[in-house]
């Protein structure tokens, strides 16, 4: 029942509701995106570009009912973006940088979500839709739909970039400068990306070792990082303009807790 | 008495073992980059396994000549890179400028001969699409490139904290220092791996 009412007093007082909010949001997103991604729709980690009409046909008969209910839960929770890169962009705005920084990394992953998630769910979901439609056409969406989903990487090389950037030359503290050096990490594995256009197999097409592997694990370990960070900064937050202040301690914390929830 | 000893010295190692050069912070980005290389280096030497009378064959269409001047040129710009930290330690602030610049001009070197080079293996029709030694060839080659560019951005955060008297930070100098021994690091696996193991 404490825990209840302790709830309530945060979501109607607490001064970083919103901010918490973004956050789980994040977590939750991330969370349902693998298992839409890589369980229900089983659209990734993906096939060979090198794959034959009737094999990729047969790939979207074995996907059917996962694609049609994953991507309908994926238009659904599509919009939880919205909350996600504000928090991102939130952080740099916390930073002694210009607004520039903050501004530019809302409105390109905003734009990097289209491409990305929506027009490839799209192209899968009309891939998978008809099983009876002509197999060259449901080829030709099985092409446009992976081609999409790389096509964002380099927005999201310049995204690690501008925060790479707000981070090294922030004066708030509000990052620690190592999680700068691995968005240089991240941004260059993006790079990679690009001969996935020349390439239909090996270790560079879109499912290749170098191009897709590889990547994934920089890209999981750099989200988590941030998903961390993002976190800490909350604790921090203390709603100034000026460096923010240490991690509070765990005896601190607990103690500001229970005022709150005496409050 | 001898207690007291002991515990000063063990505190004193400590502490030596704890300091690195300039921003722990880089090392960190040293161990991921070192990681990252690893799987691309492991990616290449599972695919020279496969087909190893093919890497072999392609092997032998490179140069060595460029190879080993590149790779002098780059341990070069390391050492010149270390007596710049060195120089700027003891307060040499011109000497250590000096050995900047040096650094950057056999970085360039390094650069003009990675473009000769590119264009010669070009010419003689082996491209990032022949075959999969020279896919691996020019992507390994390329993304250290992009690192060694980077690199020059690196160089002018040097230069520009030893030119004023007012900024001239120790600790963003190693840094720097640390980024730049990451690119001749990285180059000298490369240049193993690519032009000598066979």
């Amino acid at each position: 029942m404490s825990s209840l009412r302790r709830l309530l007093w945060n979501f109607r007082n607490h001064p970083k509701r919103e901010l918490w909010f973004a956050w789980w949001v994040m977590v939750v997103f991330y969370q349902l995106y693998g298992v839409l991604f890589f369980l229900v729709t089983r659209v990734q980690p993906p096939p060979s570009p090198a794959w034959t009409t009737p094999m990729i046909v047969q790939w979207f008969d074995a996907r059917h009912d996962g694609i049609l209910a994953g991507f309908g839960i994926v238009f659904l929770i599509s919009g939880l973006c919205a909350p996600m890169n504000a928090l991102l962009a939130y952080s740099m705005r916390r930073m002694s940088v210009s607004r520039i920084f903050g501004y530019s990394y809302l409105v390109m992953y905003s734009l990097s979500a289209i491409p990305g998630m929506l027009v490839m769910a799209v192209a899968m979901t009309v891939g998978a839709m008809r099983p009876d439609r002509d197999p060259e056409m449901i080829r030709w969406l099985y092409d446009f739909a992976f081609l999409s989903f790389s096509g964002t990487m380099g927005v999201f090389m310049i995204g690690s970039l501008v925060w790479l950037i707000a981070i090294l030359i922030d004066k708030n503290d509000v990052f620690p400068k190592w999680f700068g050096y691995l968005g240089l990490c991240n941004g260059l594995t993006e790079v990679v990306v690009a001969p996935a256009w020349i390439f239909q197999r090996g270790v560079f097409a879109w499912n290749g070792a170098i191009a897709w592997w590889i990547n994934m694990v920089v890209f999981v370990t750099y989200t988590a990082c941030f998903i961390v960070l993002l976190r800490k900064m909350i604790v921090r937050e203390d709603f100034g303009t000026g460096p923010l202040p240490d991690l509070p301690s765990k005896p601190e914390r607990s103690q500001a807790d229970s005022v709150g929830a005496m409050q | 008495m001898t207690n007291l000893q002991e515990d000063s010295s063990t505190k004193a190692d400590r502490h030596a073992t704890r300091f690195v050069p300039g921003q722990p912070d880089m090392w960190v980005f040293v161990l991921f980059e070192s990681l990252l290389f690893t799987g691309y280096f492991s990616v290449y030497l599972v695919g020279r396994i496969q087909n190893r009378e093919l890497y072999l064959q392609s092997q032998a269409a490179l140069d060595l000549r460029f190879g080993v001047f590149n790779t002098i040129a780059l341990l070069l710009s390391s050492w010149a890179i270390a007596r710049c930290v060195q120089a700027s330690r003891e307060g040499a602030y011109r000497d250590a400028l000096r050995d900047a610049f040096l650094t950057i001009g056999f970085g360039v070197a390094f650069l003009v001969s990675k473009v000769l080079e590119w264009g010669k293996e070009i010419r003689l029709g082996n491209t990032f699409t022949s075959n999969e030694f020279f896919q691996h060839f020019f992507f390994l080659t390329s993304i250290h490139l992009l690192h060694l560019l980077i690199g020059f951005i690196v160089m002018g955060v040097a230069v520009y904290q030893l030119r004023s008297p007012a900024r001239r930070s120790q600790q963003l100098v190693e840094t720097c220092a640390t980024y730049w021994h990451t690119v001749d690091f990285l180059w000298v696996l490369i240049f193993a791996l690519l032009y000598v193991v066979r």
